[in-house]
């Protein structure tokens, strides 16, 4: 059995080190892990997306259409744009986050009575795929912990409280401290903390858990 | 990137990019000199390398383009002394004149030149085929499937090369460069780095006329005793199953055979043949896979380079065999493959019922509508978002006189003016290319021509089509934005920056020097933020009566980020103050910027967190109405 991560989000954001610190673990852990990574062409506010595949008998980079166990989205407009890769009683866990990309922007402004996509919208059409659905204001926890960068960290906390995710979660948190700035370690971890706590009022009535210590 | 992995002398099993499993392998084989000029996906082959080089011993250079790269590494090789280098797909374009003589001279010390094609053109201008290189230079390849045999295959083919005095091509794809998976670590001892005597090697390196056609025969000598060499090669392997149906394989495609497979439920229900060397290509080993076999699938990406190999050896091997491939219509020659892909291709050779995948991405399409695009854009920051709104403003004035323009583009984060909302773009063809056809529009149309190149790309390949232009006195505009730094592959040092390779002082070269050496006549020098006097510049070059050539210079935002967080200084955000601000919009219908959205007034809004603090937008607007956040000192 194989666990099928599709990471999406937005050039910037923090995709490959993400990708990186669960690798490592994996590493750490003795598991067998392969990713394709997809940056694009500009280098910052572009789709990016990472297949993450945790497993032995995960082969190829790219995980099938439908496949996937998880989406996990650090941009919200962005799950939809891989949705097919996602099993259709897949884990939608996605960040509140919204980026308007400016060809939107440009659009309200030529077209008074066009409307941005809002979050509403999202999970209506994600609805439509699955009932699994988190969102995680992963912002608002980043700032709890004291740096508004650690929303990464947020989501390898929710991840970490998923039954699914076989990567120990110690080699989670060492792995973290050994990816981030040295003096930014303490606050990610709180990060982590967060996130996985907030998996329990959220994403664990959807789909089985670890029980919190 | 972690460093530390690449840098271990601990054996031991890590997590690593493809291209870091490169730099390892290199590092193992106790490689002494490397160059290159970055290109995706292999630029992170470069910043390995340029990371690591206070760690270890080794001569590195960031070249000017491909072809002075592999040169830098054969001068090396010619020495003994093992080189590498990495190049993308349309790279080794550039550096093909020297490929194909290196193939007749050889080389003494091992060179081992990775050359990465792009299936998709997720970041290339072709989907081209580079395997075919290998046979017309007659220089030997490897094709990796994962980060542990590109690391693998790295280490071996030094010795190849080294064994046959030839370069070796390790050919990869994007889907193995962007691959990350778990490498076993083998022992990273280093030498000395010390210089040779060159009398004392006796060598030569000379090709021409009848040298050339001894060589020639020479060449050919090689490739036959490389190919008996490769039948015995451990990168060619087997998976036997109690079948008559084979697959013939290689690169990612290996893996994406495997997962297909998965999904057919055909796991070890089908023979496969997963080939490393291709080129020369182990014969016996694929008549032996083939003879008793009555169907073989090929599966490969872009061109038919093993199945048309593979009806030459079947002729004698075995004439009644069936292969399916390309030209049965079973795969196509378009695309990136992936697992459903194979997995429909397989199904369809053996007749197999099998659903694919187009009523899954059917319905997730249905779901998709209506959500924005996010098409490539500039950053935040960027200095060519100021350019082109100065030069879209000269252009509005010039339209209004009667004059119209073509738009030549070339290779670089400035391509990005091909989008929305800018979408100008007449030609866009390979690195320097602009300034080339822009001499040869000149002579046959009406409209004045207008081409950018960027600060990387006028060095890499542009210098000889201006030299062109003033000589013979060529009339067009060219407009070189210089950001310091190659900004598209991840702001790697170029001669337009005052640094070299692993962080180290370098001399930085003035493009306005090289311009004026040459004899070009209108010649300006612009800040690309200084938005509003750059309008007069662009204008007076529009109308100029000859070449016109504008530096609009101010460094990546990116790479500009990068140095102000070394020295400790804060990027300051500016936001909009609502009360001044009556929704003209100038900010969002002219500059476009990422850190802009509407808020629920539909009043502009600037995201502190996305905002570089480049000021550009604050200067644009009419009303003075973007302001700069108050810093507490």
């Amino acid at each position: 059995m194989s666990l099928n991560i599709l990471i999406c989000g937005v050039g910037g954001q923090g995709l490959v080190l993400l990708t990186t610190v669960i690798g490592n673990a994996c590493a750490k852990s003795d598991l067998k892990v392969v990713t394709g990574e997809m940056y694009g062409l500009s280098q910052r506010s572009g789709a990016v997306s990472v297949h993450l595949r945790i497993g032995e008998d995960a082969f190829s980079p790219l995980i099938p259409y439908g496949k996937a166990d998880i989406l996990l989205s650090l941009e919200a407009i962005e799950t939809l744009r891989y949705i097919e890769y996602l099993k259709k009683d897949g884990v939608v866990l996605m960040n509140k986050r919204i980026m308007h990309p400016p060809i939107e922007t440009s659009k309200l402004i030529t077209d008074k009575r066009s409307k941005y996509i809002n979050l509403e919208d999202i999970v209506a059409k994600l609805k439509g795929w699955t009932q699994n659905i988190a969102v995680v204001d992963a912002l608002e926890l980043a700032k709890k912990s004291g740096n508004v960068r650690t929303e990464n960290s947020v989501f390898l906390g929710c991840l970490s409280a998923l039954e699914v995710f076989g990567v120990d979660e110690k080699a989670i948190r060492e792995s973290i401290s050994e990816a981030v700035p040295k003096k930014t370690i303490e606050q990610n971890l709180k990060a982590f903390g967060l996130g996985k706590q907030s998996a329990h009022d959220s994403l664990c009535t959807l789909v089985p858990c670890r029980p919190l210590p | 990137m972690v460093l530390k992995d690449v840098l271990s002398k601990e054996k031991k099993s890590a997590f690593m990019l493809g291209n870091e499993a490169i730099v390892r392998g290199a590092l193992e084989a106790d490689v002494k000199v490397v160059a290159f000029y970055p290109g995706a996906p292999t630029s992170e082959v470069l910043d390995t390398f340029s990371e690591a080089l206070g760690s270890f011993d080794y001569q590195m250079e960031i070249a000017t383009n491909e072809k002075v790269a592999l040169e830098v590494c054969a001068g090396a090789a010619f020495a003994g002394i093992r080189s590498l280098t990495a190049m993308k797909s349309v790279g080794t374009n550039v550096a093909s004149d020297t490929l194909f003589v290196l193939g007749y001279t050889g080389v003494r010390g091992g060179l081992v030149i990775v050359m990465a094609d792009d299936p998709h053109a997720h970041s290339s201008q072709s989907e081209q085929d580079g395997r075919f290189f290998a046979p017309n230079t007659y220089i030997p390849m490897l094709e990796p499937s994962s980060p542990q045999e590109a690391k693998d295959m790295v280490k071996k083919a030094f010795e190849v090369s080294e064994r046959h005095r030839v370069p070796v091509i390790i050919r990869t794809v994007t889907r193995v460069n962007h691959q990350s998976g778990i490498v076993q670590l083998d022992e990273l001892s280093r030498s000395e780095f010390t210089k040779v005597k060159w009398k004392e090697l006796n060598e030569e390196y000379t090709t021409l006329g009848s040298v050339a056609r001894q060589k020639k025969l020479r060449m050919l000598e090689r490739t036959a005793k490389i190919a008996e060499e490769f039948d015995r090669s451990e990168f060619n392997f087997t998976k036997q199953a109690d079948s008559d149906v084979g697959v013939i394989t290689s690169s990612v495609s290996y893996l994406h055979v495997l997962e297909s497979l998965k999904m057919l439920k055909l796991q070890n229900e089908v023979n496969i043949l997963k080939l490393g060397t291709t080129y020369p290509l182990p014969k016996k080993t694929i008549e032996n896979f083939i003879r008793n076999l009555k169907k073989v699938i090929v599966v490969e990406e872009l061109s038919p380079y093993l199945e048309k190999e593979l009806f030459e050896i079947a002729k004698n091997a075995n004439p009644n065999l069936k292969i399916f491939g390309k030209k049965s219509g079973s795969f196509s020659e378009a695309w990136e493959y992936n697992p459903d892909i194979v997995a429909k291709g397989i199904a369809l050779a053996m007749d197999l019922k099998y659903a694919g995948h187009e009523t899954i991405v059917e319905e997730a399409s249905r779901l998709k509508e209506g959500i924005p695009d996010r098409i490539p854009t500039f950053c935040a920051g960027c200095p060519h978002r100021g350019t082109f709104v100065a030069l879209n403003q000269a252009l509005k004035i010039q339209v209004a006189k009667g004059q119209e323009h073509y738009f030549s583009n070339d290779i670089g984060c400035y391509s990005m003016w091909i989008f929305p909302p800018i979408s100008r773009g007449d030609s866009s063809l390979c690195m320097g290319a602009s300034v080339g056809v822009a001499n040869g529009l000149s002579h046959v149309i009406e409209e004045r021509v207008v081409a950018v190149v960027g600060d990387s790309t006028f060095f890499h390949a542009s210098i000889p089509a201006l030299v062109n232009a003033v000589h013979n006195g060529n009339k067009f505009m060219l407009i070189v934005l210089d950001n310091s730094v190659t900004a598209m592959t991840g702001q790697q040092f170029n001669p337009s920056t005052e640094f070299i390779a692993g962080g180290r002082q370098g001399k930085k070269i003035s493009i306005e020097n090289i311009c004026r050496a040459i004899g070009v006549e209108f010649l300006e020098i612009v800040d690309s933020y200084d938005v509003k006097s750059n309008v007069e510049v662009f204008r007076k070059a529009l109308d100029y009566d000859g070449l016109a050539v504008v530096v609009s210079r101010r460094e990546c935002a990116l790479y500009g980020d990068r140095n102000k967080r070394r020295r400790g200084e804060k990027i300051v955000p500016f936001y909009v103050d609502k009360k001044v601000c009556k929704r003209p919009y100038v900010c969002l219908r002219t500059f476009y910027c990422p850190a802009y959205e509407l808020d629920e007034d539909r009043q502009p809004r600037i995201s502190p967190e996305l905002c570089d603090g480049c000021s550009v937008c604050a200067r644009l607007c009419p009303l003075q109405s973007v302001k700069r956040t108050e810093v507490k000192a």
